[in-house]
Parts: structure tokens; C-alpha cells; sequence
């Protein structure tokens, strides 16, 4: 395992950035896969983790390490990606090789249905400790975990003036500023609805809403929104979308809370119909490497491999004080935050 | 189109072939063929969304508890009354858009009518939901281009519109559907000879008083007809709904039929959340037929008629002034502001040099694995869509109108139905319908095409009937005294006709199907996405430069198409008076 990153890099390095595999630079077991997946063709990535761009990079990354495997994005909110899964699964069509989504309880369903394929990857032992194994049966695996923090436009709300904790954002003076997206669309909102309710109680979200905040969809609404200055403060956005938006000349800081980030530990898996199964796993085994990081690191996206630096701009993992839920609280909290935020908010 | 037509006639007398003892005629299989289509088509997958309404998830029995889930709670029956409002307030709108400017482009000598018609086929190609985004860019309360615009110049802190509202919801939805009006008064008013209105003038009536009291009254059927196509089109609309309503706080059926199929996916109780609406229609088409009744729309006949258009004198430019803000609004503006962004780094940095980029056009042709296929499916998809709906409907649309068959309007009502059903309830119950075995659709391009020329059935319908109906039989009949079968008759004298709106009824069908994103939203897989569903994603997705640069190869392409197709259309319309 060892030996096939320190092999891996050696490759890299004689070949330029990203070459494909030489054969002789693959473990037995990525051969296998290899060969078999260059069979299958294609991988189909339910993706509602990351955002197009960089989903769409891996993809490359994937396609020019593996010539003859390409990867077919479909990129959605995560409980979008999960509808879209439910859905093939009731009609018994199998379309998607890879699911990646924020909400943990997606898997815990799946597995527990035995509509999970068991596999994983070898890869996966290089990875963080505290991700390395999020199921002690090897069916899921971590290929992100998500920050999300408040964000602010530079030009509207000064560093002084700025919310220090999520409970400063219901402070009066935030009115018609604020911007969040949806629990019934993105995984992650659905896991703040639970963390604030846990905190607070769902008396901080009634508060919220005399505060008016503007509500999107996915929990990256809020970057448009503040990048064009209709609103100064984001909710719960993530550190990857905004910096990268930063690196791109917008107007954009991040506050880390006093109460703490939202730290979301956010599974992949195989449908145990997967129609690729073979490319799937060599996908697993990619997205468990370090190639993978150094890929969503482009994007500002957290690394899960100790060889990979943090992305620049963000805090480095150990220095963060990041507040979870459970997959059991997801399942049996965001149903019922869903419900509340829609009596709440009306839509 | 005659093609079409030699196929799918043979002689038939007025009474229903079938009816009559002792002899076979060839046209009874035609008939039965488009009734076994219009079956597969629209009533299947409509049963199984009526029977899926009164089956438990769980056990499959039969229950009402759908129902009472549907329409249990306050907040969906609200959605229900927003939606409906909606309606009311984006016909209204579109009516006052639409209307003037048929008029003056059709009857008047205004100037700049090219101008106009294509502002009016260009909010007609723009899909709505790239309108909707145009008009967020234009009209936040805060980041507005019109908002800021407003601040700079009254020093007023407050915003002078917000797309975020019911008005503003309905006004960005109105924008993007009076076409539908706009098409249908058009062409109604293109068949009026000028020596009605003549016979209004020399009895001592000026413009305005024969235009209201003779002119606009006998275009009723059309604008009535437009009016009730833009409310169902408003009330089936998702994408719009979703990309403003949910900001705006403004809960409608379609956004609530989305949650139903939130997982645990709810089909049973988004169907019985469905059907009131069906009864809706069903009023609303009975009211039309009722309207149509009197009979005294019938414009041209085969007596000679001169058209002549009206000297607007000083009006002239007024006139065109109105039409060329109904232009800016519906197209120059949100295009101009979506086109800026695409070609933006950061499109709130606005217009400078350091801000411009080609990167978002080459990451959709270059770096993007699926942007391409988008495109492609999109086109053939509408193309396919738009053959078949024209195909299928025209012939009804003449059995129907001629009488041809005991049940006609049966088979009329089915044609029209399928508009009602919101596209996402459509795209259901074709995946209920049509997933199962033996026929296993679901994932593949079929299923979207079906889904497409179902749903789009009742325009390529509603054109094909209203061309119909301003046929005067005497012209057939001329023929068929003169010793022509009905065949001949249809190929010789009705199609040449109907060329030109047939042509056009595929346009608009074409135009439509690369614009729809809720029928296809659940019906799509991996491999047969629309561009449509992906610039759905790709709103979520906090980069609409992208976005913005997906629309613009859409609109690209698609104006390209419309201008090869117009090409025709127009050729036929310059030798029609010849």
C-alpha cells in the first residue's frame, strides 16, 4: 500500500504531473481492476459532495491515470443524488456505479437494505486516521469531509462588524443579509438543522427566520449571493466553494464559529447492482489515494491524506474545532428538521 | 406534412366509417392505430398515476389515505392557491404583452416588425429558467443591475423592483410564456381579410373602435385559447418555481410535488396531490369548447379577401415603442446579462478587462465530460418529439374538427389532457407506467422522447385544430363535388393549407422540448441528459458563469435551427398570396 503511493510518486514525477499508470507501477490487485474496469468502460458518479468543476477534474485525473475508463459526473445536492438513486432502484434500473453524498444516513439505509456493494478499498489504510474507517463491514468509505462555516462579503461587513458565533447571526442587525441553503436539497444544511436544534433548541431557527434570510438550494447558494452582493453573510457554506470563489477575485472572507465548524465526514459507496462494478471499485481505490487530493486541493477542498497539504486559506483539520452528527442522528433527525424547516420557513 | 396526411386518410364519408354495414374501410385501421397511440401515450401512464393515488406505499391496497396526506395540511393547500394565482397573474401579464403586439406586427404598419417577431420567437427559444436567472442578475433587490441603476440615480435606498416576490415571479414566468399568445392571436389575425374591418370603417367606426368591437372579437377563440395554455403552462412549471419561488418564500404545486418525491419517494401521495388539477383543466377546456360553440369564427373561406394593414399614422412609433420594451424585457436584458456573465471570471465584478475570460466555454467543450452529450441529446430528442406530436396530432386534430369518428372530442379531450398534468407529474407517470417490465424504458432516450411528444401533444394539437377550424369545408367540398376522394381533397387542397402552421406547430414543439427540464427531470439517466436538466444543476451550484456560458451554446444552437426553420416557413409565407 505503501509502496504503490511512493511508486505512484516516483512515476509521477518521471512523467510529468499526471501520466497514466505504467503496468509495472500497479499493485496486483489495481491490475486486476484495471483490466477488468477498461472492459466495463465507464464509471457513473452520483456526485452531491463537490461541485461540477471539481468533480468534473477528478474525472480527468481518473480517465488519464486509467486510459479507456472515463467517468460520467452527475452532480447534484445529496439528497437530490439520493432521490435520483431511490428512484432507479424502485424502477430496477441499475445507472449509478459510485454514490458520494454529505448525508451519512444515505449509506446506513442502503446497507442495511443490502442494496450496498461490500468492498474496501486497499488504498484507504493511507488515509487520516480519523476517517479511515467510518464501517467496520467495509462498506462505505470517506472521500470528503466538508467544513462549513459562515462566510461574508469583504466589501459589506467589516472583520470587526462580522457574527462571531452561529449565535450572533440572530442578532437583529442581520436582517435581510443572511443567506442559507435547504435541508430538503442539501445534505449538509440538514445536518446544521440538527446541530443548531441540539444547540439551541428550534427556537434558534424561528429566530432565524425574523432575520429573513435568503434560502437557495444547495448549501453553495450563498457564495453566488454574496459574490454579487445581494447578501453580506453565508450560513453554513463550505470552505472549498468560497475560497475558491476568493481565488477568483470575489469579495469573500470565512468566519469560523465559536461553537464550532460543521464537520461532515461524507461517505461513498457502490450500489450492489452497479452496473461498472469492477471500474467502480478502481474508483474507490483513486478517490483513497493521494492523486485524488491533489485534485480536489486544487479546489480548495480539504486533503484526507497526510502526504497532501492543506488547501491554502483554509485551517488545517487539527487546528479547527469541528462540531457532527452521527449517521443514526442523521437518519432519524433530518426527516423531521425538513418537515420543521418547511412549517418555518414556507418552503 | 402531406405526407403525413396521404398516409392517414383515406375516403370517409361523414358519417363514422365503422358504423356503416358491409363494407371495410381501409381508414377504420388508421383510426384505431392513433387511438391505441393516443392510449399509450397519454391515458396509460394517466391510470396508472389515478390508480398509484389510491394504493398504499406499503401494501398496494386500496385507500384514500393519499388524500387526506395530499391535502392534509395547510401549507400544501396553499401551494395549490399560490399556483393558481400565479396562473391568473402570468396570463394576465402575458396577455397584456402579447395581444398589442400581435396585433400591430399582423394588421398594422408599424415599423421594425421584423424586430419585433424576432424578440417575441427569441423569448420563446430562451428557456424559462435561464430567463429566471437573467432576471435575478437584473432585478435582486440588492445586486440588481435595474436596482443599482435605481440607487445611483434617485440616491434612494430602497429597491425599485424584487424578482424575489409574487409579482416578480409571475412577471419573469409571463415573460417567457406570452409567446404562446403572441403565436395563436398572430396567425388568427393573419386570416382576417381587412374588408371586415372596411365594412366597420365606411359605417363610420375609427381604427380603434373597429379593432375592438370587430377585430379582437373574432381573434377571441385564439387569445382565449393562448390565455388558457399560458395558465396551465404557469401551473406546470417547475424550474422558475424553484429558482426564484423558493427564495421568495412562494410555495407552488410543482415545488410541492417535489417534496412528495423526496425520499421515501411518495408517488402515491404526489398522484393524489395530481388529480385536482386534472379537474381544473378538465373545466377550463369545457369552457373553451363552450366559448367555441358559437361558431362565428370562421375567416377564411374560399371567397377572394384582400388584407391590407392599418395606417397607425403618429401611433406608429408609440407602438413600436411598446413592442420594443416588451423586447428588452423578455430578451435584451437577460440575455445581455447572462451574456456578460459568461464570459465572466466573477460576474459581479461586472464589465472590465481583467474580468473577461473564454474559460467557461472551454471548460463545457473541453474539460466537461457530459456538456456535449447534453446538447446533442437535447436536439434529437426535440426533434424526434416534435415529428411525432405533429404526426399524431394533426390527423386527430382532422377527425375530430371533420367528424369522422363517433367519440371524436373523446379522443380531443385526451389530446389536450396531457397539458395539465405538471411535467413532473407527467415524467411520473411515465416512470410508473413504463419502467416495469415488459417494456423497461426507464434510463433510456425513448422514454424521454415519449414523455416530450406526450406532454407537448396538446400544442402541436391545439395549433393543428385552430388551422383546421379556420378551413372552411367549402373548400373540400369543392373539391369533392368536383370528384376527388377525401385523399386527394386532403393532399391536394387542406395540407397545402395547413404547410406553413404545420411547420410552425413542429417549431414550437421543437422549441419547447429543448427548453423542458420538469418532464425530464426524472425521466433522464447518465446518458440521455438534457442540457435543460443540467443547467438545473448547475443553478444550485453558486457558478453562474458557467451556467450563463451553457445557456448561451443552448440558445446558440437552437437559434441557428429556429433560423434555417423560419428560412422555410418564410418562403411558403411570401408564396402564399401569389
Amino acid at each position: 500500500m505503501r509502496g504503490i503511493t511512493r511508486r505512484s510518486f516516483m512515476a509521477a514525477a518521471a512523467l510529468g504531473a499526471a501520466g497514466p499508470a505504467m503496468a509495472q507501477d500497479m499493485t496486483e490487485n489495481e491490475r486486476a481492476l484495471y483490466d477488468a474496469a477498461r472492459r466495463e468502460g465507464k464509471v457513473t458518479w452520483y456526485q452531491g459532495q463537490i461541485q461540477a468543476e471539481p468533480s468534473e477534474a477528478i474525472g480527468r485525473a481518473f480517465s488519464e491515470r486509467y486510459p479507456g475508463v472515463t467517468v460520467d459526473v452527475v452532480r447534484s445536492t445529496s439528497q437530490v443524488a439520493f432521490q435520483r438513486l431511490s428512484q432507479d432502484m424502485r424502477a430496477g434500473v441499475a445507472q449509478c456505479d459510485v454514490l458520494s453524498s454529505t448525508d451519512a444516513s444515505h449509506f446506513t439505509f442502503l446497507k442495511r437494505e443490502g442494496q450496498l456493494l461490500q468492498y474496501r478499498a486497499k488504498n484507504a489504510d493511507g488515509l487520516i486516521e480519523a476517517v479511515r474507517h467510518p464501517d467496520p463491514d467495509g462498506y462505505v468509505q470517506i472521500t470528503y469531509l466538508g467544513v462549513y462555516l459562515i462566510a461574508r462579503n469583504t466589501q459589506k461587513v467589516s472583520e470587526a462588524d462580522a457574527p462571531k458565533s452561529w449565535k450572533d447571526l440572530l442578532d437583529p442587525k442581520w436582517k435581510n443579509q443572511l443567506a442559507i441553503g435547504h435541508p430538503g436539497y442539501s445534505g449538509s444544511i440538514g445536518g446544521f438543522c440538527l446541530l443548531m436544534r441540539r444547540m439551541y433548541g428550534w427556537e434558534y431557527f424561528t429566530a432565524l427566520e425574523r432575520n429573513k434570510p435568503q434560502i437557495g438550494r444547495s448549501s453553495d447558494d450563498p457564495v453566488t449571493l454574496l459574490n454579487a452582493g445581494e447578501r453580506s453573510i453565508g450560513i453554513a457554506v463550505s470552505t472549498g466553494t468560497t475560497l475558491l470563489s476568493k481565488s477568483r477575485g470575489n469579495p469573500l472572507a470565512l468566519i469560523y464559529p465559536t461553537e464550532g465548524a460543521e464537520g461532515v465526514p461524507s461517505p461513498s459507496g457502490i450500489p450492489s447492482n452497479a452496473p461498472h462494478p469492477n471500474a467502480a471499485k478502481l474508483f474507490l481505490e483513486f478517490a483513497a489515494s493521494p492523486a485524488y487530493f491533489r485534485v480536489t486541493r486544487q479546489f480548495f477542498d480539504i486533503s484526507l491524506r497526510p502526504e497532501v497539504p492543506p488547501p491554502e486559506g483554509a485551517r488545517p483539520l487539527d487546528q479547527t474545532k469541528l462540531i457532527s452528527n452521527t449517521p443514526a442522528e442523521l437518519e432519524a433527525g433530518v426527516p423531521e428538521v425538513k418537515e420543521a424547516w418547511r412549517d418555518t420557513f414556507g418552503v | 406534412m402531406a405526407r403525413h396526411l396521404r398516409g392517414l386518410t383515406t375516403p370517409a364519408a361523414r358519417r363514422p366509417a365503422s358504423l356503416r354495414p358491409g363494407r371495410f374501410e381501409p381508414a377504420t385501421i388508421v383510426w384505431v392505430a392513433l387511438i391505441a397511440v393516443l392510449l399509450l401515450l397519454v391515458v396509460a401512464p394517466m391510470v396508472t398515476l389515478l390508480v398509484t393515488s389510491f394504493r398504499s406505499r406499503t401494501t398496494g391496497a386500496f385507500t384514500f389515505a393519499n388524500y387526506l396526506q395530499a391535502y392534509g395540511r395547510p401549507r400544501y393547500l396553499e401551494a395549490v392557491a399560490n399556483s393558481l394565482m400565479l396562473g391568473l397573474a402570468a396570463s394576465g401579464f402575458a396577455v397584456v404583452f402579447a395581444v398589442p403586439t400581435a396585433w400591430a406586427v399582423s394588421r398594422t404598419d408599424m415599423p421594425g416588425k421584423r424586430f419585433t417577431w424576432a424578440m417575441v420567437l427569441g423569448a420563446f427559444v430562451v428557456p424559462p429558467y435561464l430567463g429566471a436567472i437573467g432576471w435575478i442578475l437584473l432585478a435582486g433587490p440588492n445586486s440588481g443591475l435595474v436596482n443599482r441603476l435605481w440607487h445611483w440615480v434617485s440616491g434612494e435606498p430602497t429597491s425599485l423592483v424584487d424578482v424575489y416576490s409574487f409579482t416578480g415571479l409571475a412577471f419573469v414566468i409571463s415573460l417567457h410564456a406570452f409567446p404562446l399568445i403572441f403565436i395563436f392571436v398572430k396567425s388568427a389575425l393573419d386570416l382576417i381579410s381587412s374588408e371586415m374591418e372596411d365594412a366597420a370603417n365606411i359605417l363610420g367606426a375609427g381604427t380603434w373602435i373597429a379593432t375592438r368591437k370587430i377585430t379582437l372579437p373574432l381573434v377571441w377563440p385564439a387569445i382565449f385559447g393562448g390565455i388558457v395554455l399560458v395558465f396551465l403552462e404557469t401551473i406546470a412549471l417547475f424550474g422558475t418555481p424553484a429558482i426564484i419561488g423558493i427564495p421568495a418564500r412562494i410555495n407552488v404545486v410543482t415545488t410541492q410535488l417535489w417534496q412528495f418525491f423526496e425520499f421515501p419517494v411518495q408517488v402515491e401521495v404526489a398522484a393524489a396531490y395530481a388529480m385536482p388539477l386534472l379537474l381544473i383543466t378538465m373545466a377550463l377546456i369545457g369552457v373553451q369548447k363552450l366559448m367555441l360553440r358559437r361558431r362565428g369564427f370562421v375567416s377564411q373561406t374560399g371567397k377572394g379577401g384582400e388584407r391590407r394593414p392599418i395606417a397607425l399614422g403618429r401611433w406608429r412609433w408609440p407602438m413600436f415603442a411598446w413592442c420594443a420594451l416588451v423586447g428588452a424585457l423578455a430578451v435584451v436584458m437577460p440575455l445581455s446579462v447572462l451574456l456578460q456573465a459568461s464570459f465572466a471570471r466573477a460576474w459581479g465584478r461586472g464589465l472590465s478587462l481583467d474580468n473577461l475570460t473564454l474559460d467557461n466555454y472551454a471548460y463545457l467543450i473541453f474539460r466537461h465530460e457530459t456538456a456535449l452529450a447534453s446538447v446533442w441529446n437535447t436536439l434529437w430528442f426535440s426533434g424526434a418529439a416534435a415529428s411525432l406530436a405533429v404526426g399524431i396530432a394533426l390527423p386527430i386534430a382532422y377527425i375530430v374538427n371533420r367528424r369522422l369518428v363517433p367519440f371524436g372530442s373523446v379522443l380531443g379531450f385526451i389530446a389536450m389532457a396531457p397539458f395539465v398534468i405538471p411535467g413532473i407529474i407527467m415524467a411520473i407517470g411515465f416512470y410508473a407506467a413504463f419502467s416495469p417490465p415488459p417494456l423497461r424504458l426507464y434510463g433510456t432516450a425513448a422514454i424521454v422522447i415519449l414523455a416530450f411528444t406526450a406532454r407537448f401533444l396538446p400544442i402541436a394539437y391545439a395549433g393543428a385544430g385552430a388551422s383546421i377550424l379556420s378551413l372552411n369545408p367549402e373548400m373540400e367540398e369543392a373539391a369533392r363535388i368536383l370528384g376527388s376522394g377525401r385523399l386527394r381533397t386532403i393532399a391536394r387542397i387542406t395540407a397545402p393549407l395547413l404547410r406553413k402552421s404545420l411547420l410552425g406547430g413542429w417549431l414550437i414543439v421543437f422549441i419547447v422540448a429543448t427548453r423542458e427540464l420538469s418532464t425530464a427531470i426524472f425521466l433522464v439517466g447518465p446518458n440521455t441528459r438534457t442540457m435543460a436538466v443540467l443547467l438545473y444543476d448547475l443553478s444550485e451550484a453558486g457558478n453562474f458563469e458557467v451556467l450563463a456560458a451553457l445557456g448561451g451554446i443552448l440558445l446558440a444552437i437552437t437559434m441557428v435551427l429556429v433560423a434555417f426553420g423560419m428560412r422555410l416557413a418564410g418562403r411558403d409565407f411570401m408564396l402564399r398570396r401569389s
